[in-house]
C-alpha cells in the first residue's frame, strides 16, 4: 500500500527526465556532543547490547565518540535487574538477559548524573518464511533483482516489523518498517525496495526480520519517510520521536530477531 | 440572535436607502461581444455628465444603474474592446444591451480614441488580480502548454509551490487554503500529472480573477485565496473549430449557436502523449506504462428572452498512470453547474446555482501476491441562490449556499490471494451553510466603501463513529451516531469590509480587513501533489481555521490609464491550524485525526506591482517582500518558525513585445528567496545506518530560484477561412538549475564521509513548439 505510493513518486522522476543531481557545498550548524542511545534486547541468548556515543557535526567523518563510564541497566517487571558492563569503550553488554514475549523491559541510563529511562515491550515471535528473489519491476533490461520478503502475520493483534538488509555482507542503505494497518492476519509479501544497492544474479542477500513494538515502530516508520527524499515525497525531517525520556536521540527495543540468507538466483 | 444578523442589516440598508429615492430610473442590460456573443464579465458602465455614478457588470455580463431623469451620455468599456458611448435622452427606465467590438491589432499600437478606464483606482475592491486570457496565451510555459495557475504565481503575493507544481500560496496561506471554483464549482485538485500541468484548458476559460485579500461576502469557505475561473459560453453568431498541436499534448475547441443570437455551446478537450515516448523505451518494464491525462470542458446557453437565461457548464478531467502487471493509478475531478438567470425586475438580478464536485482516486496494484484497490472520493452538491438590487448609489449583493459533502475517506478492496485486507473507512457526511449580504456603496465621487457580513455554518452529520483523541492520538471517547444527527455544529460570523478613496482620477488609497473561515481541509505529509488528496470536515477534534487579514494600498494610473501602479501591504492571523505529528500515517485510516496537531499562523508583507496595459510593449513587473509563519507547541519549543513556503523576496517580471502584425514576442523572469526548510545540524549512526539530527524546524533556506523564459508567436498570413499561428518557446533560457530538493546522504567519493545533494528537474534549456489552428 504504502509501496504504491513510492511507485508514484518514482515516476515523477521518470518524467522529470531532465533531472538531474549535483553534490553541493552547504553552511550547517554545528551541533555535536548529544547523547545517543541505541538499545536492543532480543530473543536470541548472548549478549544483549547497549551502545552510547555522541552525535559530530554533519561535516565532521562519520566517527562517533563513544560515551563511557555511565551505569546501564535493564529491568523487567518480575523485578529482575541486569547490569550491563562496558566493553568496548561505549559498548554495554549484559549476557544473562533473553527477552521473552509479552514482558515489559525498562532501560535506565544514568550519564553526568542524569538519568534516562525507556521501556519497550517484547512483541509475539513470528517467522519469516522466506525470502525470494525476483524481477526487479522498473529495471528488468540490465537482470536487476528485486527482494520480497514472506511472513505469516498473526491476526487479531498489531503485529510491527523491521527489516534490515544485507547484499554480500554490506549493509542496505535503507529504513524497511512494516506494520499489519492492511495486512492483519494474512501471509504477507512485502518488497523490500531500494535504491541504494543493485542486486544481480549470484548475489548473497542477507535478511534481518525483527518483530518491534509500536513506540519503536513509529521510530523507525517516521526515519523511513524521511529517508524516501526523492522528489514527490518527502516528509519535513525531524528527530523521530522515541520511547526515551528526558528526550534523547536513539531508542531501546525489545525485539524478536530472525535471520535468512539466500543466493539471488539468474 | 446570530443568526438574525443578516437579516437586521439587510433590513437597515434597505430603510436607509430606499428613503432617498427621488425621480429616478433604471437602465439595465448586458454586455456582450459584438462578434461572439460571449458576455463580458468586469466591463464599466459609466456616465459622463455624473462621474460619481457608475458600475460594473456581473459574472453574467448584466449591469443596472438607478439614475435621476436627463440627458446624458453612457460610456460602455472594457479592456481590449472599442468604448462605446451612447447619448440617451433619459426618462423613463430602458434596457440597453450593448455589443462591443474588440480593438483592431493597428488601432491598439496607433491610436487610442478613448481614455481606457482606472478600475484599479476608482473600485474599492483590493487584493484582487485580474488575468487577461490574451496575455496568458502569450505568456511562456514549460512544454508549450498555456497554463492558467502558473501564469497566476507571475502575480505578487501569489507564490508557486515549486518548479513542476501547480500548487500555490496566497499570502502566507498553505495550498488548500485557495478556493478554487470553476464555473462556481470546487476544484479539489487542480493539476495534472503530479503538478506539471493545470487542471483549467485555457482554451476554454473566458475570465480569471484571484482574491488575495478584501474577499467579497458571497465567497467563502477558504482562508486564503479565491480563484474565480469562468468557462466560455461559446460563440452564438458562428461555428468555428479551434485547437494545438504540441510536441505532448494537443487540443480542440468547438463552439457555435444553438439558436442564433439565443444560445450556443462550447465543447473543447485535450489530451497528452508522454506515453507515447515511454512506450518507445527498450526497457520491457517500461515499455507496458501508462502516462497521459485528458480533459474535457463544455458548455451550453440559452437565454429565453431578456429576463430568463440558462446556462449548464461541466468539466471532466482524469489522469492515467501505471506500470503493467504492477499497478495503476488514475484520478480527476468532474464538475457540472446549472444555472438560471432571471431578471425580477429590472434592478434585481437573481441567479440561482446547482453545482456538483467530484474529486476521487483509484490505486490498484495488479502483482500477484499483493492484489488490491484503493478508492476514495470527495463529493459535493451545492444549491446557491445570488441575488443583486441596484439602487442608486448603492449595489446590494445577497444570498444563500447550502453545501453538502459527501466523503469516502477510503476503501482497499481485494481480489484472490493478496497481502492486504478488505478496509472500509467510514463515509463522512456534512453541510457548509452561509448566508450573506454586501453593500457597495459610492457615498460621493471621492468614497466608496463595499461592507458585508457573511454567515457560515458547519454542521458534521452521522451515521458513524467519531472518536475524541488526546494530544498523543490515543482515543478518549467514542461516540456512535445515527444517521443524520448533528454531531458538531460551528458558526462562525465573518465580517468584510474594504474601502477606497479617491485623492483625484489617478490616485487613491484602499483599506480592508476580511474574517475568512475554513471546515474542510486537505491532509497531505508530502510536499508535491500526489493523487492521494485526503478532505476532512471540521469535526470534535478539527475546528474551523479563522483567518484575519487587514490590508491597506496606494493606487496610483499614469500616462492616461496606460500605466497601473500598486503598493499594498497586509497582516494576516491564522487560528486553528493543522500539521502532522512525526510517523503520520494518513492512508485509509480511520483514526487521521489523531495523527493531527494544531497550531496558528502570521503572515505579512508589502507588494508592489506596475503594469503597463496597452502598447505594442506591454507586460508588468511584482515584487513581494514577506514573511509567513507558523507556531505549534510541539515544534521548535513552540516558538513561531517560519513556513515551508516562506520567501523573503519574489520577483516577477513578464514582457510581451508585438514586433509587427505576425511576430510577438514574450518572455518571463522569476526570481525567489529559497524555500524555508530543515536542514541536519548533526549526525549519528543508528541501526547501522547514518542518521541526522536536527535543532530548528525550517531554520535553513534552499538556494534562491531564479529562471527565464522566452516564447514567441508567428500569425500565419490572413485568410477568410481560417487562421493558423505557431507559438515556440524556451523554459529555463540560460540552463539554471532550480534546486527541486537537497537531500543527505554518505559520500560516494570519499568513505566516511557525508555530503548534501541538490536535485533539480528542469537543469536544461527545454523548448517547445505548438501549432494552432482556427477556422
Amino acid at each position: 500500500m504504502k509501496t504504491i505510493i513510492s511507485y508514484i513518486a518514482f515516476f515523477i522522476v521518470l518524467l522529470s527526465i531532465t533531472a538531474c543531481n549535483k553534490v553541493i557545498d552547504l553552511k550547517l550548524d554545528n551541533e555535536d556532543g548529544k547523547l545517543v542511545i541505541e538499545g536492543n534486547i532480543t530473543n536470541v541468548p548472548g549478549p544483549q547490547v547497549i551502545k552510547l556515543s555522541s552525535n559530530v557535526s554533519f561535516s565532521s567523518t562519520n566517527t562517533y565518540p563513544p560515551v563511557t563510564g555511565v551505569q546501564v541497566s535493564v529491568s523487567d517487571q518480575n523485578g529482575n535487574n541486569y547490569t550491563f558492563k562496558e566493553a568496548p569503550a561505549g559498548t554495554y553488554t549484559a549476557s544473562q538477559l533473553t527477552s521473552v514475549a509479552g514482558n515489559t523491559y525498562t532501560m535506565t541510563v544514568v550519564s553526568n548524573s542524569k538519568t534516562y529511562k525507556a521501556s519497550s515491550v517484547m512483541p509475539n515471535f513470528v517467522a519469516l518464511d522466506s525470502v525470494v528473489s525476483a524481477k526487479n519491476d522498473f529495471d528488468s533490461k540490465n537482470n536487476k533483482k528485486k527482494i520480497t520478503v514472506y511472513y505469516q502475520d498473526q491476526a487479531g493483534i498489531a503485529n510491527q516489523y523491521r527489516f534490515v538488509m544485507y547484499v554480500n555482507g554490506v549493509q542496505v542503505k535503507s529504513v524497511f518498517a512494516n506494520d499489519d494497518e492492511f495486512t492483519d492476519g494474512n501471509h504477507v509479501s512485502y518488497d523490500l525496495n531500494q535504491d541504494d544497492i543493485d542486486i544481480y544474479p549470484g548475489d548473497k542477500v542477507t535478511v534481518e526480520m525483527q518483530c518491534i513494538d509500536k513506540p519503536v515502530y513509529t521510530y523507525w516508520f517516521t526515519l523511513m519517510q524521511q529517508g524516501f527524499n526523492g522528489p514527490g515525497g518527502s516528509v519535513t525531517p525531524s528527530n523521530p520521536p522515541n520511547n526515551i525520556t528526558p528526550t534523547v536521540l536513539g531508542y531501546f527495543s525489545a525485539h524478536t530477531t530472525q535471520t535468512v540468507t539466500i543466493t539471488v538466483k539468474p | 440572535m446570530i443568526r438574525s444578523l443578516p437579516v437586521i442589516i439587510f433590513l437597515l440598508i434597505f430603510t436607509a436607502f430606499n428613503s432617498s429615492a427621488q425621480k429616478k430610473f433604471t437602465i439595465n442590460g448586458t454586455l456582450k461581444d459584438a462578434a461572439t456573443g460571449e458576455t463580458l464579465i468586469g466591463a464599466t458602465v459609466k456616465i459622463k455628465e455624473l462621474p460619481a455614478v457608475g458600475t460594473a457588470t456581473n459574472n453574467y455580463g448584466y449591469y443596472s444603474l438607478t439614475i435621476p431623469e436627463g440627458e446624458y451620455t453612457l460610456l460602455f468599456t472594457y479592456i481590449g474592446y472599442e468604448t462605446v458611448s451612447q447619448k440617451i435622452s433619459f426618462h423613463k427606465s430602458q434596457v440597453i444591451n450593448i455589443g462591443l467590438a474588440t480593438k483592431s491589432d493597428l488601432q491598439e499600437v496607433v491610436i487610442r480614441a478613448n481614455k481606457p478606464n482606472n478600475d484599479n483606482v476608482a473600485s474599492p475592491q483590493m487584493g484582487l488580480e485580474k488575468l487577461n486570457m490574451s496575455q496568458i496565451n502569450q505568456i511562456p510555459v514549460v512544454l508549450g502548454e498555456r497554463d492558467i495557475l502558473k501564469t497566476i504565481t507571475l502575480m505578487p503575493g501569489v507564490k508557486t509551490a515549486g518548479e513542476g507544481n501547480t500548487g500555490f500560496y496566497v499570502r502566507g496561506g498553505s495550498s488548500d487554503q485557495n478556493l478554487i471554483l470553476l464555473d462556481e464549482a470546487t476544484v479539489y485538485n487542480a493539476s495534472h500529472l503530479l503538478g506539471f500541468f493545470s487542471t483549467f484548458n485555457s482554451d476554454a476559460i473566458k475570465d480569471v480573477s484571484i482574491y488575495k485579500g478584501g474577499m467579497p461576502a458571497e465567497y467563502g469557505g477558504r482562508l486564503s485565496s479565491v480563484l474565480d475561473i469562468k468557462m466560455n459560453e461559446g460563440n452564438n453568431k458562428d461555428y468555428t473549430v479551434q485547437g494545438g498541436i504540441g510536441l505532448i499534448s494537443s487540443r480542440i475547441k468547438v463552439e457555435g449557436p444553438i439558436v442564433k443570437d439565443k444560445g450556443s455551446f462550447m465543447i473543447s478537450a485535450r489530451r497528452t502523449y508522454v506515453d507515447l515516448f515511454l512506450n518507445a523505451s527498450s526497457d520491457s518494464s517500461i515499455k507496458g506504462s501508462s502516462l497521459y491525462f485528458y480533459d474535457i470542458n463544455a458548455k451550453a446557453n440559452y437565454h429565453f428572452n431578456d429576463n430568463n437565461a440558462v446556462y449548464i457548464s461541466g468539466y471532466f478531467g482524469k489522469d492515467v498512470l501505471g506500470l503493467k502487471d504492477v499497478f495503476g493509478t488514475n484520478w480527476g475531478n468532474s464538475t457540472g453547474t446549472v444555472r438560471f438567470n432571471h431578471l425580477f425586475s429590472n434592478r434585481l438580478f437573481s441567479n440561482t446555482s446547482v453545482v456538483y464536485s467530484n474529486y476521487n482516486y483509484v490505486i490498484q496494484s495488479f502483482q500477484s501476491n499483493d492484489s488490491f484497490k484503493a478508492t476514495s472520493k470527495i463529493t459535493d452538491v451545492n444549491l446557491k441562490e445570488d441575488l443583486q438590487y441596484s439602487l442608486g448609489n448603492n449595489t446590494l449583493k445577497f444570498g444563500i449556499n447550502i453545501l453538502h459533502h459527501n466523503i469516502a475517506p477510503g476503501d482497499v478492496s481485494t481480489t484472490g490471494v493478496s497481502s492486504f485486507n478488505d478496509k472500509h473507512v467510514e463515509r463522512r457526511y456534512g453541510y457548509e451553510t452561509a448566508a450573506y449580504i454586501s453593500d457597495e456603496w459610492r457615498a460621493n465621487n471621492k468614497l466608496t466603501i463595499l461592507y458585508g457580513v457573511r454567515l457560515s455554518g458547519m454542521f458534521l452529520l452521522g451515521p458513524g463513529t467519531f472518536s475524541t483523541y488526546d494530544a498523543a492520538g490515543n482515543t478518549i471517547a467514542s461516540t456512535t451516531y445515527g444517521s443524520g444527527s448533528v454531531v458538531k455544529k460551528y458558526f462562525n460570523l465573518e465580517p468584510r469590509l474594504s474601502a477606497s478613496y479617491a485623492i483625484n482620477d489617478e490616485n487613491s488609497i484602499k483599506a480592508s480587513y476580511n474574517r475568512n473561515t475554513q471546515n474542510i481541509h486537505l491532509l497531505s505529509n508530502s510536499t508535491s501533489s500526489t493523487p492521494t488528496d485526503l478532505y476532512v470536515m471540521s469535526s470534535n477534534n478539527i475546528r474551523p481555521e479563522i483567518a484575519d487579514q487587514v490590508s491597506t494600498g496606494f493606487f496610483k494610473n499614469f500616462k492616461d490609464n496606460t500605466y497601473e501602479f500598486s503598493a499594498e501591504v497586509y497582516y494576516k492571523w491564522m487560528q486553528n491550524q493543522i500539521d502532522y505529528k512525526d510517523g503520520a500515517q494518513l492512508l485509509v485510516n480511520q483514526d487521521v485525526e489523531s495523527q493531527l496537531t494544531y497550531g496558528s499562523g502570521r503572515a505579512y508583507g508589502i507588494e508592489l506591482f506596475l503594469k503597463k496595459k496597452y502598447g505594442r510593449f506591454n507586460g508588468w513587473v511584482g515584487y513581494t517582500l514577506s514573511r509567513t509563519e507558523r507556531k505549534f507547541d510541539a515544534i521548535n519549543s513552540g516558538n513561531y518558525y517560519p513556513a515551508r513556503q516562506d520567501r523573503t523576496h519574489d520577483v516577477s517580471v513578464v514582457g510581451i513585445y508585438k514586433f509587427n502584425k505576425r511576430w510577438t514576442f514574450s518572455s518571463t523572469f522569476i526570481y525567489a528567496t529559497g524555500n524555508a526548510v530543515t536542514y541536519p545540524t548533526g549526525k549519528y549512526s543508528i541501526g547501522g545506518l547514518t542518521t541526522y539530527s536536527y535543532s530548528e524546524r525550517n531554520g535553513y533556506r534552499q538556494p534562491s530560484s531564479n529562471r527565464l523564459d522566452i516564447g514567441a508567436t508567428l500569425e500565419g498570413k490572413e485568410h477568410k477561412r481560417y487562421h493558423s499561428s505557431w507559438t515556440f518557446g524556451i523554459y529555463n533560457v540560460y540552463g539554471h538549475r532550480d534546486p527541486y530538493s537537497i537531500t543527505f546522504r554518505d559520500s560516494k567519493t570519499v568513505p566516511n564521509t557525508t555530503e548534501a545533494v541538490e536535485t533539480s528537474i528542469f537543469a536544461v534549456q527545454i523548448p517547445s513548439v505548438t501549432w494552432n489552428f482556427k477556422f
